[in-house]
């Protein structure tokens, strides 16, 4: 597959918007609930295996992590640099790969406003199931924590923002079919969808 | 705030290690994460510790960015430190008190285990201080550019993260422009339970999706009226350069792995 300029100006836009959606509770502070910050990255990465396809999702959520890495603020609270992979919650930046391939992957093969739903609820979990994950090999590895740190501990922790991120998603879900029909199959924007 | 978002997290100065090749302190890096889990006993702590602390004083970072790359990991570093302490139960028995008991092999593992957390941090923050964003992906554009051949996009994640570099502060604006205008328009952003707030977010994004798609093809039809036909053949303005003190670097993290191997236990 060559990508072409619109593709790949594309994918940094959706960078771009990755970085805002972690940050939104600095431009927006509406989305501040209790002290509880809510951030987009999981809606935005869900859009972008939607909006740009499985492939080319996936390539931006590659290019979003490899910005951070480099020292690009475009994780949550500005953060940014190499020290980012010894985070725990490194597992979460790396699983938007994936949840932007799978969301991506089901809408393309179904079309209806329940897919759509569907690939991000699903995405959303591999976001879940892989950052857990992550952040408990995390700890076992970088911190070395003794037996007391059990896998379940682990999920425990996680229960918290699940309902607010299943709203997300859902949210997510329908603001992608709906881009789709409205502003990405008429008029101006018609073409910076591939033809598949 | 927007300096920032330009910069990231470089400090411009004048020292040996800004002037290093990005590529070099990637490798350095890279090298480092993988070797510092040879260290296992004091000798090979001291040793990568004096590394270390060479490393930070050629950088002649200020303590100040220092200590505020290692905020974010303190309280881990911490936890894992007294995480050690009270749960290691070996070697001797050297403080008890109610049922508080502290042996001789959690002190040393929490003290070791919160060193190379330190360690981690401290170096790897070195790099993203000394090099801008841009020449880091320069850095990594070049040293990846042998996977090329496994159809790996490299130039164009190169490129994509350029893009976001420069619009980060231009759609940071937007978003706060669209916010206004719908507030003026009677959006409620500010109150109300949690079911609203999520609904708001709706005016927020549907412009801001539109803006950024109007901007992502202007740029590519500027892109393609100058004739941009990928990274094949493409010229940079920028060029790295491979210097002696560049092998030299790399020269000092092999040392530091024949010690290291050759000290642990």
């Amino acid at each position: 597959m060559k990508l072409r300029p619109i593709d790949l100006t594309l994918a940094g836009m959706f960078i771009t918007l990755m970085a805002i959606g972690a940050n939104i509770t600095s431009i927006a502070p509406f989305m501040m609930v209790g002290s509880v910050p809510i951030t987009l990255q999981t809606f935005f990465a869900i859009l972008a295996g939607v909006i740009l396809g499985s492939r080319l999702g996936a390539i931006s959520m590659v290019g979003y992590t490899l910005a951070g890495l480099v020292g690009i603020p475009v994780f949550a609270k500005f953060g940014a640099g190499f020290s980012t992979i010894f985070s725990s919650n490194f597992g979460f930046i790396i699983s938007f790969i994936f949840t932007a391939y799978i969301a991506g992957k089901i809408v393309e093969r179904f079309k209806s406003a329940g897919a759509y739903i569907t690939a991000s609820l699903i995405g959303m979990a591999v976001n879940y199931l892989f950052g857990t994950n992550w952040m408990y090999m995390a700890f076992k590895l970088w911190a070395a924590a003794p037996p007391a740190f059990s896998y379940k501990v682990a999920w425990l922790w996680m229960m918290a923002p699940l309902p607010k991120d299943i709203i997300l998603a859902v949210c997510a879900g329908l603001m992608g079919h709906r881009l789709e029909r409205t502003v990405l199959s008429k008029g101006q924007f018609k073409y910076l969808k591939r033809a598949s | 705030m927007m300096d920032k978002m330009i910069f990231g997290r470089y400090v411009p100065a004048e020292s040996p290690m800004h002037r290093l090749d990005p590529r070099a302190k990637l490798l350095m890096v890279f090298i480092f994460v993988f070797i510092i889990f040879l260290a296992n006993n004091i000798a090979t702590y001291v040793v990568i510790g004096a590394f270390t602390l060479l490393i930070l004083n050629m950088s002649k970072i200020p303590a100040g960015f220092l200590i505020g790359g290692l905020r974010p990991v303190f309280y881990l570093i911490l936890f894992t430190f007294f995480l050690h302490l009270f749960f290691t139960k070996e070697g001797d028995l050297l403080f008890k008190w109610n049922f508080i008991e502290v042996y001789e092999n959690g002190l040393r593992q929490g003290i070791f285990i919160s060193l190379r957390f330190a360690f981690l941090i401290l170096i790897t923050s070195i790099l993203t201080l000394t090099t801008t964003p841009i020449s880091i992906t320069d850095g990594l554009e070049t040293l990846f550019n042998p996977l090329k051949k496994w159809k790996l996009p490299v130039h164009e994640l190169a490129l994509m993260m350029s893009i976001s570099l420069r619009f980060i502060p231009t759609l940071m604006e937007e978003t706060d422009k669209i916010m206004k205008a719908q507030a003026a328009r009677g959006t409620e952003f500010s109150t109300g339970p949690i079911k609203n707030r999520i609904k708001a977010i709706v005016p927020l994004l549907i412009p801001l999706f539109v803006s950024s798609f109007k901007r992502a093809e202007e740029l590519a039809t500027a892109m393609e009226s100058r004739g941009y036909r990928g990274g094949e053949g493409r010229t940079k303005y920028r060029l790295l350069k491979w210097e002696s003190k560049d092998t030299i670097l790399l020269a000092a993290i092999m040392v530091l792995t024949v010690l290291l191997l050759l000290l642990r236990s």
